[in-house]
This record gives C-alpha cells, sequence and structure tokens, in this order.
C-alpha cells in the first residue's frame, strides 16, 4: 500500500517563514500552485498557433526527410587541425588562466580568467589577491557574457553610416591638428568613473597638451558625494576606507555596503570574516540597518529600522544629538538636511540604545552611509565616526590619484555657452542615463562635433558624428586600483572581436600618439609606479600575479576638524550638492527613490541574458523593474494586498512630476518597505535594439534630476494607478517549501545556550542519534556501496550567506546554462541549478517590518535520493562518491525525477534553448535553428550542452571533480595514493562566494573544510526526518541583537516560540497506511 | 446476413502477422548488427591528406609515440603533431620526396594539414588520454597495433559496452607503467597478463569508473 508521509504542520504561533505575500494569505491559488511539479503552466503545450494537427504534418514530415537522408547515410568526415606552429604554453584540450582586472567605479577588481583555446570562458577572482579572495561578484562573472554579445557594435559609423578605422583615425589626427594650434578651447572629453593610473597619466598630459580642454567625468551611480564630504572633513585628497573586519558594531545609514553596486567583493569579505561563530562562546558583530526597502545588506541586520531615503540625513543628525554633537557644524547641516519641523518617523529609543551600543564599542564601531545620500549626510557621519573614536581604527585614509575634474553638470553649462565644439564620450551612456534636467539629447545634438566610443550601438550614439566600437576590458590594456588601493594589471585575453578600441586608444590617438599595438601605455606607467629595477622581470610578474605587490597608496591620517568642516560648509559654492532639501514639502509627501539595479546596474548590463534573468535578491523579479512600495502606501495608492494574490500581471503606477516627467511602471509590494516611499530600480526601459534589453522594464531615468539624482520627494497626487496591468516574471513562488522548517535560526544567546538547537527542531527531534550526532536510516531500496576514496559534501552558512546571487551567475557560467526568457519564467521554466530562497519571518502576518533570510538551494545530493528510484531509464543514479549524477545521454524526459524530488532543484528543458533564440523557441522542428556563433564560443567545454527533453541539475560541478580526480592519478601513476587532497579544488559556486559561505570539499577526509564545519553543532540537514541523506548540509543562522533594543523581544521570538517551546516536538508524526 | 469476405481470408490476419514478425525481426537483427560500432567503425581507413605511416617510424625508426603525441601524458586529449614538429625532422631527411608535399605547403603557408578523424567520442563522451597512459593501459588496449599500421585504420569497436568491459575488468590490460608506450609488449615468459594486471590493480588501488556515469558523462 502506498505510503504517504504526513508533514507535521505548521504551529499555529510563533514566527512563520513566508516568500511572498501569497504564501502568508494561504490562498486556495496558491495551494494549487504549489500542488504542482511545476508552476501552472510549465508542463502545458501552450505553443501559439501549433495544434495537434500541425505538429502530426510536420511530424509526417520529418519522418519522411529522415527517410530520404538515411539512405544517403555516410560517415560525417571529420579533420583533426592542429597549429602550423606551436603556441606558446597552449596544450590541446587545456585551459590557461591569465590574472587581469574588471573595472568598477569603486575600484578595479582582480580577476583570473580561464581561456580554452584563445577564448575566455570563465571568470573567477585573483585568488592570490587580498582583496578579491578568489572571489567575485554578479557582475565580474556575467561580464563574460557581454563580450561575447552578439548585438555588440562591430562598425565604426559616421553620420550613421559604416565607416572604417582608418577614416576614423584620421579624424582624430585632425582634431589632434585643430586643438593642437588653439590649446584646446573647445574640446570637451565625458567620461566614465575609472580610477586606471595609466587614464589618469593620460589625461594630465592631455591637460598638459590641451590646456583649456575641458574633462568631465560623470557616473549615474557615481561617487561625487562621498568626495565632496571627505573634502570638507579631511582636506584634499583623501579617500576614506571602512576596515568592516575591525569593527564590533556597525551601523548601516541606507548603506547596501554589502552588494555589488555599492560595495564590493571586500567588504562582504570582510563583513562574513565576523559572522562565522563555531563554538559557543565565540563573538560576532553586531549590524543596525536603516534603509528604506530591504537590501541585502538589510537582510543581514540585527536590527532594522525603515525610514524613507529622505529621512536618514534627519536620523544621522538626531544619532549625532543623541551622542553629544552639537557642535558649529551641524547648526548649518541642519539648514540642509531638512528642517526639523518634518514629522520624525523613528523610534527615540531605538537611536538613543543604538547610539549606546555604538559608543560603547570604543573605537571598534562604524557607521557607513550610502554614497548617493547627500554629502551632507556624509559630512554629518563623518562627524558622528570622528567623535566615536572610530578614525585609524575602524576608517583608515589613503591618498587619492585620480585628480578632481568637472561634472556633467559642468559639461552641461559649457556646452550651453556654446563652449564646445567637440566632445569626445568615452563610454558611459549619458542620453540615456543623464538627468532629466539637462535634457542631454538636445545637448549632444547642439554639440558640431561628436566622437562617441560605445559597446552598443545605443541612445547616444544616435546622435554622434562618430561612433565607435568600444572593446571589452577582457580585449584591451589597461590597469587599475584594486578597492584596497593596490595596483592591479588589466591585459586582454583575445583580439577585439569586432575591432573595437579602448578608451586609452581614443586618448593616446587624440594626444597625437600612435596607436597602441600592445601594452606600452600601460608599461609606462609600470615604469613609473613600480619603478622596477629590471623592467622585464618585473613587469612578467606583475602581468603574471594580477597585481603590484605593496602598491597601495600611502596612508594619510584621518583628523576630523568641525570648524573647518563648519566654514567649508558655509563657504562652499557648491553647496548646491551638499543640499539635497526640497524647498516645498508637500503635507502628503511621497519619495521617489532612485536605486542602481542588482542587476543591470546603471543599465549597462541592460543587454545581458545572465542578468537579466538572475531574480533580485529581495524581489525575485526577472526581467523588469517595478516600483516596490509597503502594503501601507499600495493601500493609500489604492491597491489591497488581497487583490494581489495570486496575480501575474501587476497594476500599473503612473509617476507625473510634470507633463513631460512621465512614466508608467508595474507596482510590486515589498515586504519591509518604508511607508511613503517609493523604489524605483534605474537601468531599464533600453531602446537601443538589444535582443535581450529590448522590452524589459522601464527607465526611470525622465524623473531624475541634477538636484534629485537618489531621491525626490513630490506629492502623492503625482502617483496613481492608471488601470492597467502589466506581467511579470517572479520567480519567488516556484519551487516553494510549504513551511517545514527549512530554514533555523536563533539568537547568539540561544546558541550559546543551547548550540545544538538546530538538530533538534520541528521533526528533528524525533530522530534517533548516534554517539556523533549521526542519524541512520534505514533504506528499502539498494544502493551503491559508497566506497570511493573521497567523499562529496557541502556545507552553506546561513549567518554569512548574503544571497547576493553570486553563486548563481558563476554557476550558470560554469555550467552551460541557458536563459529560457521572460514567458518561460512566468511559465515556471528558470534553469538555474542553484537558487536563492528568500524567506521573510513575522510573527504577526500584519507586522510591517517582517525579518528576511537567505537560503541556497541546490541539489542535496541524497544519499537515499527520492529521484533515483523513479527514474525508468536509470538516468540518474548514483556514484561510488556519494554523487546523485545525471546521465543526459540516458535521459528521455519522463520528469518523474523532478516530481519525487523534495527540494524542487531539478530543471528540465521545456525547449531548445541552447540552440534557439528565445523568441524562437516554439517554432517547428523544420524551422531555423542556430543560436549566435560568439554565444558558442562561451560554453566550457568539459560540460555537455544539453538538448530539449534531458532533465539537469547541479553536479557539484563534476567536472571539477573529475579533473580533480584524475590529476591525482596522472599524479601519483604507479602508486596507490589516489586521494584527492583536502580542498584541493573549489566548485565554481563556492570559488564565487565573497562571503565564503559555501563550503564544498571531502567529508571523509576529517582534515578538510567542509568536515570541520559539518562538525560544527549548528549544522542540519534539511528534511532529515525524512532519511533522505542529503549530503549538503546547513549552518543554521545566527542574530545577534542588542537586548536593549526595542525590537529585541521581535528578534528573539523565535527563539522562544521554537528552540525550548513545547512546538519544537511535532503534533503528529509519522506516515498512515 | 450474407458473407461479404471469402473464406480465405479467415487466414489472412494471421498470415499478416507472421509476415510483420519476419519482416520486423530481420530489420532488428539488421539494425542490431550492421547499425553497431564494431561494424560501423572498425576497419575504417580513410585516405589521409599525407599518406604517413606509422610502421615506418615507430616499427621501423624506433620512435617514440610521445615524439608526436607530445601531450598524451599530461592532457585529456591526445595532440594530433603540428607542422612543425614533421619539419623537424623533414627538413633535413626526405625533403624532396612528393608525398611529403602537403606538409612542406603547410610549413610555407601556414595553413595546417587536415587529418581526417579517425577515433571519435561521442560529445557526450569525456575521455581522459592522460589518465589511462600514466596508470598502466596503454595505446594498444584501444587503438590497436598502430606501430605497425601503414596506414591507421579503426580497430576496435570504441563503443560503451567495449568500454565497460575493460572498466569492470581492467586487469585485462594493465602493464607496468614503462611497457605502455611499447605497444609489442607481451607478458614475460611464465606470467600471464591476468597476474600481472591483478597484482598492479591491487597496488596502484585501480578502480575506474563503472556505475558513477560521471566518471565519463558530465
Amino acid at each position: 500500500m502506498k505510503k504517504i508521509f504526513q508533514h507535521p504542520a505548521e504551529p499555529l504561533t510563533g514566527k512563520k517563514y513566508w516568500r511572498s505575500l501569497d504564501q502568508l494569505a494561504d490562498t486556495p491559488q496558491f495551494r494549487e500552485w504549489l500542488q504542482r511539479e511545476f508552476p501552472a503552466g510549465a508542463d502545458e503545450l501552450n505553443a501559439g498557433g501549433v495544434n495537434r494537427r500541425d505538429f502530426l504534418k510536420l511530424m509526417g514530415a520529418s519522418t519522411a526527410l529522415a527517410g530520404l537522408s538515411l539512405s544517403a547515410c555516410r560517415r560525417a568526415e571529420k579533420h583533426l587541425v592542429p597549429f602550423t606552429k606551436s603556441v606558446e604554453w597552449a596544450i590541446p584540450g587545456k585551459p590557461l588562466f591569465y590574472a587581469t582586472s574588471m573595472p568598477h567605479r569603486r575600484g578595479a577588481q582582480p580577476l583570473v580568467v580561464t581561456t580554452h583555446d584563445g577564448r575566455p570562458t570563465k571568470i573567477e577572482g585573483n585568488p592570490s589577491h587580498p582583496s578579491s579572495g578568489g572571489a567575485t561578484g554578479t557582475f565580474a562573472q556575467s561580464s563574460l557574457l557581454d563580450m561575447y554579445d552578439p548585438d555588440r557594435s562591430r562598425f565604426f559609423l559616421n553620420r550613421g553610416q559604416k565607416s572604417d578605422a582608418a577614416k576614423f583615425d584620421a579624424y582624430l589626427e585632425s582634431l589632434t591638428a585643430e586643438f593642437g594650434k588653439n590649446e584646446g578651447v573647445g574640446l570637451a572629453i565625458l567620461a566614465e568613473e575609472n580610477n586606471s593610473p595609466t587614464r589618469e597619466r593620460l589625461r594630465a598630459e592631455l591637460g598638459k597638451k590641451f590646456p583649456q580642454a575641458l574633462w568631465a567625468v560623470y557616473d549615474p551611480l557615481g561617487s561625487d558625494n562621498v568626495a565632496l564630504a571627505s573634502k570638507a572633513a579631511f582636506g584634499d585628497g583623501v579617500k576614506v576606507t571602512p576596515k568592516i573586519e575591525k569593527a564590533d558594531v556597525i551601523l548601516a545609514l541606507d548603506s547596501d555596503f554589502l552588494s555589488f553596486e555599492e560595495g564590493s567583493v571586500e567588504t562582504v569579505r570582510a563583513f562574513s570574516s565576523r559572522r562565522r561563530v563555531e563554538k559557543p562562546g565565540d563573538v560576532m558583530n553586531r549590524l543596525y540597518v536603516v534603509e528604506n526597502r530591504y537590501t541585502v545588506t538589510g537582510g543581514m541586520a540585527d536590527h532594522r529600522l525603515r525610514l524613507p531615503a529622505s529621512q536618514v540625513g534627519m536620523f544621522a543628525l538626531a544619532l549625532a544629538k543623541q551622542l553629544g554633537l552639537d557642535s558649529s557644524l551641524l547648526v548649518p547641516l541642519k539648514v540642509s538636511i531638512g528642517s526639523e519641523n518634518t514629522s520624525v518617523k523613528f523610534d527615540a529609543r531605538w537611536i538613543e540604545e543604538a547610539a549606546k551600543d555604538l559608543q560603547s564599542a570604543g573605537g571598534k564601531s562604524l557607521v557607513l552611509v550610502g554614497a548617493r545620500q547627500p554629502a551632507a549626510v556624509h559630512l554629518v557621519v563623518n562627524a558622528i565616526n570622528a567623535a566615536l573614536g572610530n578614525l585609524g581604527e575602524t576608517l583608515i585614509g589613503s591618498e587619492v590619484e585620480v585628480k578632481p575634474s568637472a561634472d556633467i553638470e559642468d559639461l552641461a553649462v559649457a556646452i550651453q555657452n556654446k563652449k564646445v565644439s567637440t566632445l569626445v564620450v568615452l563610454g558611459g551612456n549619458p542620453v540615456y542615463n543623464a538627468p532629466a534636467d539637462l535634457d542631454w539629447a538636445a545637448l549632444q545634438q547642439s554639440v558640431p562635433s561628436v566622437v562617441r566610443l560605445g559597446f552598443y550601438e545605443d541612445e547616444s550614439s544616435a546622435r554622434a558624428l562618430w561612433h565607435v566600437p568600444a572593446a571589452h576590458y577582457l580585449e584591451s590594456w589597461s590597469d587599475g586600483r584594486a578597492t584596497d588601493g593596490s595596483y592591479v594589471s588589466m591585459q586582454p585575453m583575445i583580439l577585439p572581436l569586432y575591432g573595437g578600441w579602448s578608451g586609452l586608444d581614443v586618448l593616446a590617438r587624440l594626444l597625437g600618439m600612435p596607436k597602441p599595438q600592445g601594452p606600452e601605455l600601460v608599461q609606462e606607467t609600470f615604469r613609473q609606479i613600480a619603478k622596477p629595477s629590471n623592467f622585464d622581470s618585473e613587469w612578467n610578474k606583475f602581468l603574471h600575479d594580477g597585481f603590484l605587490e605593496k602598491s597601495a597608496l600611502p596612508a594619510r591620517t584621518l583628523s576630523f576638524d568641525a570648524t573647518a568642516a563648519a566654514s567649508f560648509v558655509s563657504g562652499n559654492s557648491i553647496l548646491r550638492r551638499m543640499l539635497h532639501r526640497n524647498t516645498q514639502v508637500p503635507t502628503d509627501a511621497v519619495e521617489l527613490v532612485f536605486a542602481g539595479d542588482t542587476k543591470v546596474d546603471d543599465g549597462r548590463y541592460a543587454n545581458n541574458g545572465w542578468l537579466q534573468e538572475l531574480p533580485d535578491p529581495i524581489t525575485k523579479l526577472t526581467w523588469d523593474n517595478a516600483a516596490l512600495v509597503s502594503t501601507a502606501t499600495a493601500k493609500a495608492l489604492g491597491i489591497e494586498v488581497k487583490d494581489q494574490i495570486g496575480r501575474q500581471d501587476f497594476d500599473v503606477l503612473e509617476i507625473s512630476l510634470d507633463g513631460k516627467r512621465k512614466i508608467e511602471l508595474p507596482v510590486l509590494i515589498a515586504p519591509g518597505h518604508a511607508d511613503d516611499s517609493i523604489t524605483l530600480p534605474l537601468g531599464y526601459g533600453r531602446v537601443f535594439g538589444g535582443r535581450v534589453a529590448t522590452g524589459a522594464g522601464v527607465n526611470v531615468y525622465p524623473l531624475r534630476t541634477t538636484l534629485q539624482s537618489y531621491f525626490a520627494v513630490t506629492s502623492r497626487r503625482k502617483v496613481r494607478l492608471t488601470g492597467k496591468t502589466h506581467r511579470l516574471a517572479i520567480t519567488q513562488d516556484h519551487h516553494s517549501m510549504e513551511g517545514r522548517a527549512l530554514v533555523r535560526e536563533a539568537t547568539l544567546e540561544t546558541f550559546n545556550e543551547e548550540p545544538s538547537f538546530a538538530k533538534t527542531m520541528w521533526m528533528d527531534a524525533e530522530i534517533k542519534r548516534d554517539a556523533n550526532g549521526n542519524s541512520h536510516s534505514a533504506s528499502l531500496y539498494s544502493h551503491p556501496p559508497l566506497d570511493a576514496p573521497n567523499q562529496w559534501g557541502m556545507t552553506v552558512d546561513l549567518n554569512t550567506c548574503t544571497g547576493c546571487n553570486a553563486c548563481v551567475v558563476a554557476c550558470q557560467s560554469e555550467n552551460n546554462i541557458p536563459i529560457v526568457g521572460k514567458e518561460q519564467v512566468v511559465n515556471g521554466r528558470v534553469m538555474h541549478w542553484i537558487r536563492n530562497d528568500r524567506y521573510f519571518a513575522s510573527t504577526d502576518e500584519h507586522d510591517p517590518d517582517p525579518e528576511m533570510v537567505m537560503q541556497p538551494m541546490m541539489c542535496q545530493h541524497c544519499e537515499n535520493a527520492p529521484c533515483e528510484t523513479v527514474c525508468p531509464v536509470n538516468a540518474t543514479v548514483h556514484s561510488d562518491d556519494g554523487l546523485n549524477v545525471m546521465a543526459y545521454n540516458r535521459c528521455i524526459g519522463t520528469r518523474y525525477c523532478a516530481n519525487n524530488c523534495p527540494f524542487k532543484v531539478r530543471r528540465f528543458n521545456w525547449f531548445d534553448f541552447q540552440q534557439r533564440p528565445l523568441d524562437n523557441l516554439k517554432l517547428g522542428p523544420l524551422t531555423e535553428k542556430g543560436s549566435p556563433d560568439t554565444l558558442k564560443m562561451q560554453k566550457n567545454p568539459n560540460v555537455t550542452v544539453r538538448m530539449r527533453g534531458v532533465m539537469e541539475k547541479c553536479t557539484f560541478c563534476v567536472q571539477r571533480i573529475e579533473e580533480a580526480k584524475i590529476a591525482q592519478k596522472v599524479k601519483v601513476g604507479a602508486s596507490d595514493d589516489v586521494r584527492v587532497a583536502a580542498d584541493a579544488f573549489k566548485v565554481a559556486c563556492q570559488q564565487a562566494c565573497p562571503a565564503e559561505a559555501i563550503v564544498f570539499g571531502d567529508i571523509s577526509n576529517p582534515e578538510s573544510k567542509v568536515s570541520k564545519l559539518k562538525a560544527q553543532e549548528k549544522n542540519y540537514r534539511l528534511l532529515e526526518y525524512l532519511g533522505v541523506n542529503t549530503r549538503v548540509s546547513y549552518l543554521a543562522r545566527l542574530r545577534n541583537p542588542n537586548p536593549k533594543m526595542p525590537d529585541a523581544q521581535k528578534v528573539a521570538a523565535f527563539q522562544n516560540e521554537h528552540a525550548h517551546g513545547e512546538h519544537a516536538k511535532p503534533q503528529h508524526a509519522g506516515g498512515k497506511e | 446476413m450474407a458473407n461479404f469476405f471469402p473464406r480465405w481470408s479467415n487466414w489472412l490476419p494471421l498470415k499478416i502477422a507472421v509476415c510483420m514478425a519476419v519482416l520486423g525481426g530481420t530489420v532488428t537483427a539488421g539494425v542490431w548488427y550492421y547499425f553497431t560500432p564494431k561494424y560501423t567503425r572498425v576497419g575504417y581507413q580513410p585516405v589521409q591528406p599525407v599518406p604517413f605511416s606509422h610502421d615506418i617510424h615507430v616499427a621501423q625508426l624506433g620512435m617514440d609515440c610521445r615524439y608526436c603525441h607530445s601531450f598524451v601524458e599530461v592532457a585529456a586529449h591526445s595532440n594530433v603533431p603540428n607542422t612543425q614538429v614533421c619539419m623537424n625532422c623533414h627538413s633535413q631527411v626526405q625533403k624532396e620526396n612528393p608525398k611529403l608535399q602537403a606538409v612542406r605547403d603547410s610549413w610555407v603557408t601556414g595553413k595546417p594539414v587536415e587529418w581526417v578523424q579517425i577515433h571519435k567520442t561521442p560529445d557526450y563522451v569525456y575521455f581522459n588520454h592522460s589518465v589511462h597512459v600514466n596508470r598502466g593501459v596503454s595505446c594498444v588496449s584501444c587503438h590497436g597495433p598502430v606501430n605497425h599500421m601503414p596506414v591507421v585504420y579503426h580497430s576496435k569497436p570504441h563503443s560503451m559496452s567495449w568500454c565497460l568491459d575493460c572498466h569492470r575488468a581492467p586487469e585485462n590490460a594493465l602493464r607496468p607503467p614503462e611497457q605502455v608506450f611499447n605497444l609489442d609488449w607481451q607478458p614475460p615468459a611464465g606470467q600471464t597478463q591476468q597476474e600481472i594486471g591483478l597484482k598492479l590493480k591491487h597496488d596502484w588501488k585501480v578502480m575506474p569508473p563503472v556505475e558513477s556515469c560521471a566518471g565519463c558523462h558530465r
């Protein structure tokens, strides 16, 4: 008789974990959705226009054709084509690794790139560089796909007509000659934020050759405010770097320092290094977060206060007051931040206790503030950090190499005054992302000649005299400074695919130098920075290592001079950026917050399919952006939560600041969002024709102005529902878990009292364990013996995982995982092998302040795997080293395995995602197939590219495992030491993870990292009471609340309800016949 | 009611069934035999652009396999020599030989010689040469007596069951490491291949993947 396992019901009281409002409401639609193997629509043939009759016709035709072609069946003659001459280092079939770095506005990221036969196929962090440690982020991982983007600009265009490099070269020569005569009067250059020393050197030379030329820098998510405040507080040319690893107490004011847009791999590494609690008694840092919307940083918070972004300045002032700072500085700042009369929406006790906690840390505290908060807020925070004694402790100063430059407003003024005759736009996309009040499109049009270096033929190219295809950073020579200030190299992996130029090439030609053929420009900079005694060997070492040792910029002592800062504030003519004030704050105010997107950044990655399809860490939204609001604000706008249940089509909001500045975009209710605040992610709504970017989301730049570059306060009357709806592809309900205590967390205090709390929760309290804490369950099936020398396993530390998604893209890049397009994501057919489950947790379902936890979920490699027993063709079986392996060539696509997987981690190829463009997926078998050649070049040759009708899932990067095993066997040859050494290699997700939350290795080797982690008491396995014996285990999440905080009880609610209480025991258990 | 069908039609279904069975059986048997690698692959001997003779180079001149297939011990792929390797000798010897015209042309033009591929694994099979030759499996086990082939031909079926025959009983192929590239090696008198193989299998802990699909399919 069939045995149906009755999982225990969720307890009626205590903290509930939920993914979406639907789940919390527990509607019938949601239940039906859950019961399905795949989300609704995922297993239906809903191909447009193809009915059964057509299908049979096509099948008949193809069978007939197959018969015809069989008669001419011949062995295809294939050729082996060796090189004519041997290539240095190249061994056919073996990859080569090169160190390089990826430019980023806040510092280059050191990388190691894998190349197969000259094609870069995978990007990893540079493990020898201290700030990377081998980790990367989502942007670095997916930048690889950008290089192979078939929509890249391929041609030199002169007034939109195809031209060539030689003609452009001649044009540049004429520019050099022309401006050489008049010292550069009329020449302006608009560049992106970048800290390349070579670019800075060329810029200085440009300043010498053309002293009258204007050099402006614009980045929509730039850090001008930080620089300005640091100048006011600490003087000229100082960069302040937080040492997060030294801080015991951190307060983040609207600072998403754990994301890759605002933070970096280094900040995540530093933060997580203080979150690793191994045994009772260990200490961890405490994080307070004040923010308007949930970010990954907010998810890591021990205490979180939701506050509109425009109120963060007020909060900072209140904190300063609480800390006793009432110097002359605060008075002018108060004026610039806002009047004290503005309704204050934060709990005074929250500030009081947080301030005490910061003070008690005694110089081991840190207050961080978001880069795009007004400079005035930065200045207050600088004062606070000085008062807390953090300068020189958790905040250190260093010199800045990049000289200050004009900004886009200065440039706009110059253009308006007809002072610019030639504008050179090096990268960036100002027509798309410049502040709306500048009307950049018209400005650019009014410049007689515009030269635009661009990666795509996009909005800005349309109005340029010359469009120059840009080389990708993997195709060009350059250099940079990492976030820690060390000098890093950037070298090409491949010649420019479409003959693109780099920014340095254009600058060099503009200076009258010959176009660089190789690294000569960077070599010159290297000579100046490294002062090498033996150039060749030191240069080669620099390229080999990817960075120059001991090359960090000189340190500067930080001392905060309140009087000087106050006089700077009152006397500064560019106070407009200090001030971020709205002269008239309406009584029914609602703020609009312009946020850099977690996926497309400022829009530069909009045509990157990996990023577009990556679920946002918080909203789990793909292929779109949406206005995020709180439940209360939604209600005020006329949206009821209960109307949102079970929806795929969401209400569209119109935000109309004035006649011209009007946008319409869908609205999403985001739990934990501040009231009276609307978050608008930037970077979508591109119109340049990229096949991925087109149609994805809405452009919100039209609402953004120079004065309101981060948030704008407006009247609620200007925001209204349109009555239209828009379909959004959200992955949050896909593969849900029905509240089976998959995420386990407790406070640090609970952990100290009861270290093994995670092992005894819920049904797991019933499990019989041996002395080592292992459970043994009987199985009715026979299993292959697990007798290989290595036994693979994994742990995921929920206490350090921020849910940043770096692992998801790393896995996609390593394992040739296709993207499926918006329509198929709506149908629940997303292919990611690893997903980040984001749970909200609250005791009261109406609580507007839920907590958030992340849980990466991949194939758990059950030793007693439910998927294996149901496969009719043995396509998924167990290996002797403990892997649940998939043999694609055996799979016939019954999908029984996915049906039987309790973790819902199996993915089915519903269409030929690898062979067909996304808009062509459903066409019949005789239609044209094929994906662009460049996309094929990106594929990892060591992983099978799966076809339609095949099941796939996480393999534990079996290609890396096998390579390691083979390497060991090759090394030992004729002897018996075939066991792979502990931690000899890393799997892709583990390698990318900046928090080192994912650890993979040999669980049979007590020396391996993973064995040590699994021995920790807070290690637990999912659904252990089912006896599936997973090889992946999780380290429970710990929170470190301050018991004096007003919300401390809430944070600790979990412990009261579950870990000790009666609810730890299930109400009913076992099966029924 | 009248009889619509004549009497002889009573046997028709049976006759049709028997015919179909015979036909079906024949087709099945034909596919079974003729579509297997044993039939389709073994003996494949295409004409190469250069009539290179392994027999002359290895058996007569005594060259080692690894002079040309230089990375077989370190890489998954056993490389085919590039033109430069040929020219190492043939810029000195047989300089005028017309059979070598294609090699000399390649050297001058830089255009590689396009050798016709004989041994090919499917795309979903990840075979690794280095682990086999470093662990006592000789070239001859999979490629046959190449050293005596004037023109290379496909000697073994290279089907999955053929791979597994050896993976299940590696003792039938293992030999001392110094004899891996000696294709003519025979077990010394008084010893059998089985005895030697079983000892090596035990001493080196040889455990080739048998039921672990991921060993070859990734």
